[in-house]
């Protein structure tokens, strides 16, 4: 009986290492692969038909530190990690309890205009944002003529508007993505312990802090690892809309990763896989940083 | 109960035959090798077949990658029916046009990358700044075309320096990419000027002149891209000189780089000269959407200009103010057609070109009627088709004002790091007209241009 039950196991285990194969074979093959290949490019230099091992094998790592455009796009990237995350968390925090209200009316269409802009291609929201923001664009006409602006504004022209820019566009596309998180997290909270709470007379403000808060918390955090993660590879946005422009104030770091491979000239690929390396670690280390700070298990 | 079992019954029987099916699909291919293998001469034929498809390249036709619907691709069908009507009636070019030049960039850095050329065309265009670096690191994507019969003396020089690598030709030059910088006749007039004060002027009195047509008109009497800005290359090169000197960046220690930055400086300030966001901005907003009395660029910039239909006579050509003043020239972006390293048959590629490109007065009056595309070629640039007025600008023969400017473009060293070198000089300018330090700048962007050729020299 014993031994029958063993080899049940075993064939079940069996079945399910089979049923995983395929997965893991792909995975393995298009992403694995492609990961250490680009691990062992990041030690090499020279044109692409011919690379060699770089001397010393670390050449690419120690460079990146004397390049000061690749500082520049670290910095942006992070600036628009520490303006942008908190808000949106918040504002999709916010947009969510009001959601979650339930004498709320025609809450599934406020719902669906809320999360619609996830749904448009990131390069055409881009374009829009960029002919929105144009010198002659709408936003312009819009606050010359209640008067706000005395003459056009060159939004996309200056340094610190242009980066304003990408992060209210970066709002407008991300915030009711992790809203809808928010409020598949509150509707999972049972209301039978806001009433409780209620009865022991909490107010709201405690109730948010006390018992959502709390509650929410793995999904706050995921949206955290998510949303930095996200930042961390900002692409289209600095490529569309600004063209990491005026004077690469706004670029990032994936941004200048594709340069130094498709953008101006030759494809320095040994460079740009070590620069994207450098980025994977950054993202590790925030992750890990994030986890560890948010778990509460003992 | 019975009825889920026959359903399932059907679905397996189903399952099995598609498996069956696809067993069959592969069988015949494998029975074919086998006799294939009996008779060597059958073998030969359907290998020989299979690529052809692939290849039809083989006999009397050509591919050929570019961009530029209005620009470069009406001249390469103008070849086509040259060569058609005067060499080979059956010849055909299949054009594949591309949505940008960096597209052909990339699929040559993407072939060279994999050591796999198979997926080229036989003839591409290719940017003149570009080539002489991806020749030096890809050099199996082409090859020379010095045995072309043609004479290369009938070409502009400065335009060939371009496509001539260690002494080699690569390339045919398509168009030419004089600088020309047109006026707003009547707006110069309002303001109280004429095109004679601008030809051969200096940049001192452009500047008095813009203050006043601004003044007058509010229009700008120069734009340019600022986020590509060419202005520096250009206004250096009329002066005779590069941003280059013996292989290595010649900014912060170049006088004359030093004034002319200064100039633009002072050009921004004074509304005489407007910067644009980008290349979009630079010709939809300030070209097309009139802002500007006066545009500075490569020749290629005239349809742009074209397109303001109510403008029309209102324009005139000459040439580019310059430091002392009596008359700059310079040339910017031209492109020219190369033969790959994966062409089917390299013979019939530059005998196409050479009978087309290489000087035939046919394909290039074509290609200046259908595209604008103004020759290089000096013999081709003296027909009839040249010296017509042009209505658009006031009815002077403009085509052949800028083949004549062609021949007084001086030859400066050019370098692999030329839109690098554009692209850290743009944003330095954006700085310095936001405030920063003008030598600073310069600095920044001299060191970043050595520390980018010092990371490619590794």
């Amino acid at each position: 009986m014993k031994k029958k039950g063993k080899s049940i196991q075993a064939k079940q285990q069996r079945a399910g290492w089979i049923y995983l194969t395929p997965a893991t074979l792909l995975i393995f093959v298009m992403s694995f692969y492609p990961i250490i290949q680009a691990l062992i490019t990041s030690f090499r230099t020279g044109p692409s038909s011919r690379m060699k091992w770089a001397s010393p094998l670390t050449w690419n790592y120690t460079r990146m530190f004397q390049d000061k455009l690749f500082m520049r796009s670290v910095g942006n990237t992070f600036l628009y990690l520490i303006v942008q995350v908190p808000i949106m968390l918040i504002l999709a925090m916010i947009l969510a309890q009001i959601l979650n209200n339930k004498d709320l009316k025609f809450k599934g269409f406020f719902r669906t205009c809320v999360f619609l802009p996830c749904a448009v291609s990131l390069v055409s929201y881009s374009l829009i944002f960029k002919s929105l923001f144009a010198t002659q664009g709408l936003m312009n006409h819009i606050l010359t003529s209640i008067g706000i602006l005395k003459e056009n504004y060159n939004f996309l022209g200056n340094p610190g508007s242009a980066k304003a820019i990408i992060i209210i566009a970066l709002l407008w596309r991300w915030t009711g993505y992790n809203m809808v998180f928010y409020l598949a997290g509150l509707q999972g909270i049972e209301y039978s312990v806001y009433e409780a709470a209620k009865i022991d007379g909490a107010n709201s403000w405690q109730t948010f802090w006390r018992i959502t808060v709390p509650l929410l918390k793995p999904t706050i955090i995921m949206t955290f690892i998510m949303s930095i993660n996200g930042t961390l590879q900002l692409f289209d946005e600095s490529v569309n809309l600004t063209s990491g422009g005026p004077a690469n104030s706004t670029i990032t770091m994936s941004h200048y990763i594709y340069n130094n491979s498709f953008g101006v000239g030759v494809a320095n690929f040994g460079y740009a896989s070590a620069l994207s390396f450098f980025v994977f670690i950054l993202v590790a280390i925030l992750a890990a940083i994030n986890m560890k700070v948010g778990d509460t298990r003992d | 109960m019975k009825r889920r079992k026959i359903t399932a019954l059907l679905a397996s029987a189903i399952m099995v035959g598609s498996l069956l099916a696809g067993c069959a699909g592969a069988a015949p291919a494998a029975d074919a090798a086998a006799p294939a293998a009996d008779s060597g001469e059958e073998a030969a034929a359907s290998a020989e077949e299979a690529p052809a498809a692939a290849a039809e390249a083989g006999s009397n036709s050509l591919t050929v990658w570019a961009w530029d619907a209005n620009f470069n691709i009406p001249a390469l069908k103008a070849a086509e029916a040259d060569y058609k009507a005067n060499v080979d009636p059956d010849f055909t070019l299949n054009i594949v046009e591309q949505s940008q030049s960096s597209d052909i960039e990339n699929a040559i850095t993407l072939a060279g990358s994999s050591g796999d050329y198979s997926q080229l065309p036989d003839i591409v265009l290719f940017q003149d700044h570009f080539i002489q670096r991806y020749v030096a690191d890809y050099p199996d994507a082409f090859v020379d075309v010095n045995d072309a019969e043609v004479d290369w003396t009938d070409f502009g020089e400065e335009k060939l320096s371009y496509s001539t690598i260690d002494g080699k030709h690569y390339g045919f030059p398509v168009d030419n990419g004089t600088c020309i910088f047109a006026y707003r006749v009547d707006l110069l007039e309002e303001a109280g000027y004429t095109i004679d004060d601008m030809t051969d002027c200096t940049w001192e009195k452009f500047i008095e002149v813009g203050e006043a047509v601004y003044e007058k008109t509010g229009k700008y009497l120069l734009s340019m891209d600022g986020d590509g800005n060419d202005l520096f290359y250009l206004m250096l090169q009329a002066e005779g000189l590069s941003q280059f000197k013996d292989g290595k960046p010649y900014i912060t220690e170049n006088e004359t780089l030093v004034q002319i930055v200064n100039i633009i400086h002072e050009m921004c300030e004074k509304n005489v000269c407007y910067l644009a966001n980008d290349w979009g901005d630079y010709t939809d907003q300030t070209i097309i959407g009139d802002m500007v009395a006066g545009v500075m660029n490569g020749n290629w910039i005239i349809p742009t200009i074209r397109q303001v239909a109510e403008n029309s006579g209102k324009w005139e050509i000459t040439n580019m103010p310059t430091i002392n003043g009596g008359g700059g020239y310079a040339a910017n972006g031209g492109s020219s057609l190369y033969v790959t390293g994966n062409c089917k048959d390299t013979d019939l590629a530059k005998k196409f070109l050479a009978a087309t490109f290489g000087g035939s007065v046919e394909t290039y009056d074509n290609a200046l009627r259908d595209g604008g595309v103004v020759t290089c070629c000096i013999s081709a640039g003296q027909s009839d088709v040249y010296n017509e007025g042009v209505e658009y600008f006031n009815n002077t023969p403009i085509y052949a004002q800028i083949v004549e400017m062609g021949g007084h473009v001086p030859v400066i060293e050019q370098n692999d790091f030329h839109y690098t070198a554009r692209q850290y000089m743009a944003a330095a300018m954006i700085n310095i007209n936001n405030g920063a330090d003008v030598m600073t700048e310069l600095k920044n962007a001299e060191d970043q241009l050595i520390f980018e050729m010092e990371g490619a020299a590794q």
